[in-house]
């Protein structure tokens, strides 16, 4: 699994915003990743220190298909907390 | 900011605004906040996007644009009171460049009105002469309208009455079809189409006459110009015009209250003199007007100009509509296009923007005023013209625009009375002034 592969989208959300003010940046990354590859991953793309790596499994929520339900497939969070003073803008370097 | 005027013209300062970029700053922060409570941005609920991803979701030239709505009308206010300007209407505002924002304003001032010496206006009025000829035309048109008709066996000429059923077409479609139609021969060129007349006459009573006809140029139909139409006509009888004598009987006939023929006659030159000279009197009041105009230097902005020609298209359409027309319609029928009938009313509109500006310098200058009193003898007199529903009338007079307007037509009229007091007074009484 290569590099880029790994970050899938920044999770740009209210929740998350707060949490970017003590220097915590949501992904939702690739599933089989860990949270080494996770944080080089990072340290690559945006050029900072990392200095822990938080990972969750979200499931997938049930979705109605008609007259069935559908499951939307699993994904995998993780919250990259940075070395202190280290910023991303999200905007300009997403993968 | 940086104001500064870079010239006046025609009453209208040209300003150019410079905006610092910290008073921008401040201008997108406020319109950031009361945007963000508007738009939903999505992982966001509304009002709590930051503004930096605010600004990507909205975009930085829209927001930016948002501000300027904002930051203009401020920014034009303070830049007036720098001047000390004081405009008279709304400017019209452009951005010149945005980096750095320069605006550029147009703002229309208070017309300047130096009036000449209106004293020196030496004018008189029309003299008004009736003349006895101008009374036996009354006393003849009066004759024609107590005229009886009486039918008569001969050749139809001109001035008679006919009965006749018409056939007509035009362009190969009906045009007018009427049977036992009443049609009286003024003269050769009367008719549904000039000349119509003069085919009549010679014809005898039950004969029948077909012709065909052009409709000229000039013709008020003008799909129908230049085209042929057929005519069908059948002379059912033929009538003669017998005048009454003029006596004392014709006299009472025409008004009971007349019982002699010099009653008549002298009633008939009593209301034509009072006509006249009540002409002559306008007549007179304008050229005063014009006089006093003339002699006097006015600036302006053009913006007045164009708000009266406004106020004038308005009516003229009011007018239509009266009369149960669509106005486009109308302007299909005349062939023209607003455009064209603002530039008609041009004219128009400078001369009364000059006139009423002089007038309302002239006011200033006399100290002419009317009080409330005035104001409402005025409305009192309105009411009792009015037939019914007097109150509501009252009412309806009585709040503060109409009373503006009633002022406004007192003081223009005594402004008027007085300067043709003026123009009409010896010149060594210049100081003598009007009570109005």
């Amino acid at each position: 699994m290569q590099l880029y592969e790994i970050l899938r989208r920044p999770l740009v959300t209210e929740k998350n915003a707060t949490l970017q003010m003590g220097g915590k940046y949501a992904f939702e990354v690739d599933k089989r990743a860990n949270k080494m590859q996770i944080k080089e991953a990072v340290e690559t793309a945006f050029k900072v220190t990392v200095m822990g790596v938080n990972v969750m499994n979200m499931p997938g929520k049930s979705k109605r298909m008609g007259r069935g339900m559908a499951i939307t497939p699993n994904w995998k969070k993780a919250i990259v907390t940075l070395k202190s003073g280290d910023k991303i803008d999200l905007f300009e370097n997403v993968q | 900011m940086k104001v500064t005027t870079e010239k006046t013209e025609n009453r209208q300062a040209f300003l150019k605004i410079e905006m610092e970029p910290a008073e921008i700053e401040a201008g997108t922060e406020t319109a950031y906040h009361r945007l963000v409570k508007k738009v939903e941005v999505p992982g966001f609920r509304r009002g709590k996007a930051p503004r930096a991803i605010f600004e990507r979701h909205f975009g930085k030239d829209r927001l930016f644009h948002e501000t300027l709505d904002d930051l203009i009308p401020d920014a034009y206010k303070k830049a007036i009171d720098d001047q000390k300007l004081e405009p008279i209407a709304q400017p019209q505002i452009e951005v010149e460049t945005e980096n750095p924002l320069v605006l550029k304003a147009i703002v229309p001032l208070k017309p300047i009105t130096t009036v000449g010496d209106y004293h020196t206006i030496e004018l008189k009025p029309r003299e008004v002469e009736i003349t006895e000829e101008m009374v036996d035309k009354v006393v003849d048109r009066l004759r024609h309208q107590h005229a009886t008709w009486e039918p008569v066996d001969r050749a139809v000429a001109i001035g008679d009455m006919v009965t006749i059923d018409l056939e007509s077409t035009a362009k190969g479609e009906a045009f007018i079809n009427r049977k036992g139609l009443e049609y009286q021969l003024l003269d050769e060129d009367t008719g549904p189409i000039p000349g119509f007349a003069g085919q009549l006459v010679g014809l005898k009573k039950g004969e029948e006459k077909e012709w065909t006809h052009k409709f000229p140029d000039d013709y008020f139909r003008k799909e129908l110009v230049g085209c042929d139409a057929t005519f069908k006509v059948k002379v059912n009888e033929i009538k003669q015009e017998i005048l009454p004598e003029v006596n004392d009987q014709f006299a009472a006939q025409v008004n009971a209250e007349f019982t002699t023929v010099a009653i008549l006659r002298q009633k008939a030159m009593e209301e034509m003199k009072e006509r006249a000279e009540h002409e002559a009197e306008h007549e007179f009041e304008d050229k005063v007007i014009e006089a006093a105009t003339a002699m006097s230097q006015i600036e302006y902005p053009p913006v007045i100009v164009e708000a009266e020609i406004d106020h004038l298209l308005e009516r003229n359409f009011r007018y239509i509509q009266q009369t149960g027309q669509d106005i486009e319609h109308y302007l299909q029928t005349i062939g023209k296009t607003v455009e064209q009938m603002r530039e008609e009313l041009r004219p128009a509109a400078l001369k009364r923007v000059a006139e009423s500006l002089v007038l309302g310098k002239i006011a200033e200058q006399e100290k002419i005023e009317a009080t409330p009193a005035e104001i409402d003898a005025e409305i009192e007199i309105a009411v009792n013209n009015s037939q019914e529903n007097k109150e509501a009338i009252r009412q309806a007079l009585n709040n503060e625009n109409n009373r503006e307007a009633i002022e406004n037509t007192l003081i223009t009229r005594k402004v008027i009375k007085c300067l043709t007091d003026l123009a009409q007074s010896p010149k060594e009484k210049k100081e003598d002034k009007s009570e109005g």
